[in-house]
């Protein structure tokens, strides 16, 4: 069976159709869960967890069926929701230790993990202070503390870089890869920011308005484009002119000139080029597909794959 | 000296280790939430500001025992009790109301402010296993703050007599109403407290809620009662928390109401003699409370939106 799997699922709240007949059948790894705001990520995730129960439909995790099997599948999922969730009043060892307890960990174990879980995701002196007084960073990291103390089998992570700045979330992604990679424990992370899911995970699940837009790993959004991408310091006009006199398609764009590649002959005839009009190449690439470009709109897509 | 293959200055790091121990279900949960909660009741593990009021006012509620014991060490005759356990209630009623006003809005308001519910409710923990926690936590809180200080009054009183186990012998048959009037209102106020406080996650609004239901019934109630001899305005004690309390406590010790005297000034034992119900509706109405409140609790977390 599928580690996780959604069968027509749907959640409709009064008037809104979050998830619109959802159907996803994916296997253990880091995957990403992607869409805008509003898109049902976060939805979706309640759902799993049991948190919302789905209007139809049905859905398995880790082989347990979410409605019927909610109590036994929690055991070994790990959830970091989106917005704040940590009391003010206590130190991060007290609520992780708690939160270890109320997973099904006997006190001495949740001590035990909870001091193991607090060093790896890098808090340390500081745990024992009250989390009033905690950084959004530190904040972030206790919440993932106690997602991942009892030793989950998947972590459910609903935008775990929320309100971090920039150095903080590149600590929090580079921990939610170590996690995926060297834990052995499979993710869920829900973003809508796509350079973040790109970093991190190797699967990709793309919705929009409740329903699959598509799904792959990660390479097979960001296939290489049969374009080239030049760059020169110098009049790139001129160059151009020469490369279609050669009879290569392109197009000027910014002052880059995207070839359109057609074998080895290309890469040739734009060397001798330069090396004719004496240029400085400042860049010669092969173009690759964003992911983005999921996110335009088709009429956009066909006029950006144009060359002249 | 032979070089080491180490890197030098190398992070010593064990590496994560998976967990392979027992994973305990709901009633390990349900038993960490009741811990948990039951010190956060007397603020234990918290900031010293969260343990002034709660321990203050079970100095408060211990006042009425000590002053007791104090007049039984220093007189010379010990004929007399000072306060006999049938009207316990009439002078701890209030600390213990301010008690269940200032804690139970904490136990419930604080997950719902920082809404750490979600964090909950994704673990092996249903909605009305964290009810029934928080529930036990205040009811054994509140039982505690009930029943210690009259176990210090009995004890007390069987060494103020020369003969301590002749005191037992004569009294042990007050243990069993102490302990069972001390359930039903522990029980009783506590359920009340939570379904008012679990309404919203400001404390003050709670709290003065609670302290509102307390007042207002017991006035009210009294108010009506003594306001004509009709026979349907009797029944209004059956909403007050001390007057319902006070009826049980006098029926678990088999009091019969007798016409209260000239001098008497006990405001509840006046009003349970005017209205003359019979005992059994008062233990009937504090069970149909609790019932209603947990319902009302219940549903609050079951709307909850997470």
């Amino acid at each position: 069976m599928a580690f996780l799997a959604t069968h027509a699922l749907t959640k409709r709240y009064s008037g809104v159709t979050a998830l619109d007949s959802l159907d996803l059948e994916l296997s253990p790894g880091i995957i990403g869960l992607v869409g805008a705001n509003g898109a049902g990520k976060s939805t979706l995730i309640k759902v799993l967890l049991g948190l919302l129960k789905p209007t139809s439909g049905s859905a398995q995790l880790l082989d347990f069926d979410v409605t019927r099997h909610q109590v036994d599948l929690r055991r070994y999922v790990g959830y970091m929701p989106e917005h704040d969730c940590l009391p003010t009043d206590v130190s991060a060892t007290e609520f992780v230790a708690h939160m270890a307890g109320v997973s099904g960990l006997p006190r001495s174990a949740a001590r035990e993990r909870t001091a193991e879980t607090l060093r790896h995701v890098g808090l340390f002196e500081e745990r024992y202070r009250e989390m009033g007084g905690y950084s959004m960073g530190m904040k972030q990291r206790v919440k993932l503390a106690q997602a991942l103390v009892h030793d989950p089998r998947v972590l459910l992570l609903d935008e775990p870089t929320n309100g971090l700045d920039p150095e903080a979330r590149d600590d929090m992604l580079d921990l939610v890869r170590r996690i995926g990679r060297e834990f052995g424990i499979a993710i869920l992370m829900a973003s809508h920011l796509l350079a973040e899911i790109e970093r991190v995970c190797n699967y990709l699940v793309v919705i929009d308005a409740g329903r699959l837009v598509r799904s792959g790993p990660v390479a097979s959004f960001t296939e290489r484009t049969q374009v080239l991408v030049v760059e020169v310091e110098g009049d790139s006009s001129a160059l151009a002119q020469r490369l279609r006199e050669d009879g290569l398609r392109l197009r000027q764009e910014d002052g880059r000139i995207l070839v359109g590649l057609e074998g080895e002959r290309t890469y040739d005839l734009i060397r001798d080029a330069i090396a004719d009009l004496g240029l400085a190449l400042l860049c010669l690439e092969q173009g690759r597909q964003s992911l983005e470009d999921l996110f335009r709109t088709p009429k956009a897509d066909a006029d950006d794959a144009s060359l002249g | 000296m032979p070089l080491s293959a180490e890197p030098e200055g190398s992070v010593y790091d064990l590496g994560y280790r998976t967990y392979d121990g027992v994973r305990l279900g709901r009633r390990h949960a349900v038993l960490s939430v009741y811990v948990t909660s039951l010190r956060g009741v007397f603020g234990l593990g918290r900031h010293t500001s969260s343990k002034i009021l709660p321990i203050g006012l079970a100095i408060l509620a211990l006042i009425p025992a000590l002053v007791h014991l104090g007049v039984i060490a220093a007189s010379e005759t010990i004929d007399f009790e000072v306060i006999s356990p049938d009207d316990y209630y009439e002078f701890v009623q209030w600390p213990l109301a301010l008690f269940v006003a200032a804690v139970a809005p904490e136990l419930v308001g604080r997950d719902q402010r920082s809404h750490t519910l979600p964090l909950y409710f994704s673990r092996p923990l249903l909605r009305n296993d964290y009810i029934l926690a928080k529930m036990a936590a205040l009811s054994t809180a509140l039982l505690a703050m009930a029943l210690v200080p009259q176990a210090a009054i009995f004890v007390g009183n069987a060494m103020a007599r020369s003969d301590a186990l002749d005191y037992f012998r004569e009294n042990w048959r007050d243990i069993g109403p102490i302990v069972a009037s001390g359930a039903m209102l522990s029980v009783f106020w506590s359920a009340v407290a939570l379904a008012i406080g679990s309404q919203t996650d400001r404390w003050p609004l709670a709290s003065g809620g609670i302290i509102a239901y307390f007042a207002l019934t017991w006035i009210l109630a009294s108010l009506l009662v003594n306001s004509s001899d009709d026979g349907v305005f009797r029944y209004s004690l059956l909403v007050s928390g001390f007057h319902v309390v006070r009826a049980f406590t006098l029926w678990t010790f088999g009091v019969t109401l007798n016409p209260p005297t000239v001098d008497q000034d006990d405001s509840l034992y006046n009003d349970l003699y005017k209205a003359d119900l019979s005992p059994h509706i008062y233990a009937l109405a504090a069970m149909a409370t609790i019932a209603v409140a947990m319902v009302i609790v219940h549903l609050r977390y079951r709307r909850m939106a997470l």
